[in-house]
């Protein structure tokens, strides 16, 4: 005896009726007024069930039988093979929540952290070497727009710098992809009236060094050892892969919050830009590990590095023993796209003893 | 007059919600178009008034083949955005080339798949209104800005040059310029509300029931004033907190901080402003409206409640990484529901569905990939 309401063939009029059944396969409905409709339980098009919302059950005729009582319903028709849910049954049980919670978290993790940076290189290395010049087409007219001037260096500096960037730096790399055609540019930075110093590169190949930069240099080492670095986001295409982990994080993104009804949507941005930097962090330390190699293998010291960037670091006025402090704290840590300069530091420290061993190779 | 009741639960809704969840990584997100089915289906069943509930009646498979197509074309859109963006711009114009027609077939495929008490809903908008208001008016809108900055810029230009005026006059006749801009802004958001609004509302049938609604321009228009006045508040006093400190050379210390501090605070005050239109516009758009000329509908939904779940949610969801989710949603629906009043005296037992066409779920699919918001909301 499951109670339940009737309505007509799409009306939305309702009675209160019964239903039963029997082990002959036949089901009753009774109306309140006691009048009674009979047929076969084959016949009826029972809804699978889905937690405890009405269920329903439509007869032959079209009309509509509903019913809040589940339990009974999964009780009287389950033997005749009607609207039974698998998925209802993996719903109702704590062990499959558990595992399912389990699963959920390990992979979402494993896919942010591990899974996206991995399909992205591969990506980014499978596709043709002119995607890169694809994407840093019109980047470098960009720049010049908005960020750079012409160089102040005078051209005697400019052609020995590139003199000896072209003859023993460019030809170092060649072996890692011959497809590779590096161009050195000088150009000038200024913001609210201070120079910058950095170097950055293009994924093309086309790599940047600023005025004060070259300034803050003390020797040909210290330069190499910054361009080095850069021509190691040229190498292991950082440009592309990190084009391709954003169309992901967007992608997944917008798959698990595509129901979501916009409560969640606020924390997403943050999400990302965490998501963003801790990528862009590990294209730091391999762009370092590539430089540091290099050097050795080129006789320079892996400490010119780590001069240069202390020079830096302390020209833009962030002082590297205090920044220690700041960098224990490990959800700040994550704000910055560059790994904690202490922690470089003792990397170069360390090639840097190898270098003095004499080796080529450092563990 | 009676309220809409919400009869399910956080912890039930938690079990479909992570099973969902478990199925969609399971079959690389192939399942995402059933998982969207089971979780509609649960809000809407849960959804009573007078003893009857609604019922969403999509399946899975119908909605596939819109999914699958949503996908592919937001993949695209993604990476061009990242390599190439100036593509990017090209293929966004597409879009709002075809999102009229995503909006008028996604009305039309929800409203049909949606039922109350065995009678379903119908949708029967004009294609051309909806790209008179989803294309036709903002694409107007924009044209009268460009035209309004670019002559005001060549005026400010001729009158400087010709030394005529002093400056400080200038300065304050750019102050009132600027204040007419943001009013203007404002008013053709009014313009567009009551057309969304309109359009929606009033071309929807519950079985042989017409819903008509009433809507003036004027009443959107103050109530976005309103909320204006909400939005400088805030901002005047975070520049009078944030710039001495950034100016004062708290750089090196306090900047990450404050930048997160300034970013919750910069939430809070959007929600709380949000929840200010949603509610006074919803308590406007519900008491303007009557189906067949006769059932009225009310909303009692006040800002800070609104603001209050909105928050806690937020809040709740990033301390649990997201798991608490389905109590989140949950509680909103509820507030929602329980602040939404129809009148049940008439009674809805002449109500019958009229037959209605096929309809794909392509516009509603692709339009979700791109989010855009064309459900049907109660």
């Amino acid at each position: 005896m499951i109670k339940g309401n009737w309505h007509p063939k799409g009306s939305a009029a309702q009675i209160n009726a019964v239903l039963s059944v029997n082990d002959l396969g036949r089901y009753a409905i009774e109306f309140e007024d006691g009048t009674v409709f009979r047929g076969e339980i084959e016949q009826l098009n029972v809804a699978k069930r889905l937690g405890n919302v009405a269920r329903k059950i439509y007869l032959e005729d079209g009309s509509l039988f509903t019913t809040l009582e589940n339990d009974a319903v999964d009780r009287v028709l389950t033997p005749f093979k009607k609207g039974s849910s698998f998925i209802h049954r993996v719903e109702s049980s704590w062990r499959w929540m558990v595992i399912a919670v389990v699963i959920t978290i390990i992979t979402s993790f494993s896919f942010f952290k591990w899974g996206i940076p991995w399909t992205s290189k591969k990506i980014a290395h499978a596709l043709p070497y002119e995607t890169n010049h694809l994407i840093s087409k019109g980047s470098m007219k960009f720049l010049d727009k908005v960020l750079f001037d012409e160089s102040n260096l005078s051209k005697i500096r400019q052609d020995k710098i590139s003199k000896h960037f072209y003859e023993k730096l460019a030809k170092l790399s060649v072996k890692d992809d011959s497809e590779i055609v590096y161009k050195l540019h000088f150009r000038s930075w200024e913001m609210n009236g201070q120079a910058i110093p950095n170097a950055l590169a293009l994924p093309s190949g086309d790599l940047i060094v600023t005025d004060k930069f070259i300034e803050l240099t003390k020797s040909f080492d210290e330069i190499d050892s910054v361009l080095l670095h850069e021509m190691g986001h040229v190498v292991h295409r950082h440009g592309l892969e990190m084009m391709i982990e954003g169309t992901f994080v967007t992608v997944t993104v917008m798959m698990i919050s595509g129901d979501g009804s916009g409560v969640g949507d606020m924390g997403v941005g943050l999400g990302s830009a965490l998501v963003s930097s801790s990528y862009s962090r590990g294209h730091e330390s391999e762009a370092d590990m590539y430089a540091f190699n290099k050097m050795l293998k080129a006789n320079i010291d892996p400490i010119s590095f780590s001069n240069i960037m202390n020079r830096m670091t302390k020209f833009m006025g962030v002082d590297t023993n205090n920044s220690e402090s700041s960098h224990d704290d490990k959800f700040l840590d994550y704000f910055a796209s560059h790994p904690p300069t202490k922690e470089r530091v003792n990397l170069a420290n360390r090639y840097s003893e190898c270098y003095k061993k004499g080796l080529t190779t450092c563990k | 007059m009676e309220a809409l009741k919400f009869t399910g639960s956080g912890s039930e809704y938690f079990k479909i919600w992570i099973v969902n969840i478990l199925l969609t990584i399971i079959t690389l997100g192939m399942y995402i178009p059933w998982a969207k089915v089971r979780n509609r289906r649960y809000f809407y069943a849960n959804s009573m008034l007078a003893d009857r509930n609604f019922e969403y009646h999509a399946t899975g498979k119908q909605l596939f083949l819109g999914f699958i197509i949503g996908l592919v074309l937001f993949i695209i859109y993604s990476f061009i955005a990242q390599t190439a963006p100036q593509f990017a711009g090209i293929f966004m114009i597409l879009f709002m080339l075809v999102l009229p027609w995503l909006i008028w077939k996604s009305l039309m495929f929800n409203m049909k798949m949606t039922s109350f008490s065995n009678v379903h809903f119908a949708f029967k908008g004009k294609l051309g209104t909806s790209y008179k208001i989803f294309l036709g008016y903002p694409a107007l809108f924009f044209f009268f800005i460009i035209i309004i900055g670019v002559s005001s810029a060549l005026l400010t230009n001729f009158l400087l040059n010709g030394g005529i005026i002093p400056k400080s006059i200038m300065l304050g006749g750019g102050v009132v310029l600027g204040l007419l801009f943001t009013l203007g802004y404002l008013y053709f958001f009014a313009i567009i509300k009551k057309f969304t609004t309109t359009y929606t509302l009033s071309n929807t049938y519950y079985g042989q029931g017409k819903v008509e609604t009433k809507l003036e321009t004027k009443k959107f228009f103050i109530i976005l004033l309103k909320a204006l006045g909400l939005v400088l508040i805030p901002f005047v006093l975070l520049s009078i907190v944030i710039t001495p400190t950034l100016m004062g050379g708290a750089m090196i210390a306090g900047a990450e901080i404050i930048f997160v501090l300034a970013y919750f605070g910069f939430i809070f005050f959007m929600m709380l402003v949000a929840s200010y239109v949603v509610s006074r516009e919803r308590k406007y758009v519900y008491e303007s409206t009557l189906l067949d000329n006769k059932i009225g509908f009310e909303s009692t939904l006040r800002a800070r409640d609104l603001a209050w779940v909105m928050l806690s949610n937020l809040v709740l969801i990033m301390f649990t990484l997201g798991l608490a989710f389905p109590w989140a949603k949950v509680r909103m629906v509820k507030l929602m529901l329980e602040n939404t009043l129809v009148d049940t005296s008439i009674g809805f037992d002449d109500y019958i569905t009229i037959q209605q066409d096929n309809i794909s779920s392509i516009g509603d699919q692709i339009g979700d990939a791109f989010d855009v918001d064309v459900g049907v909301a109660f």
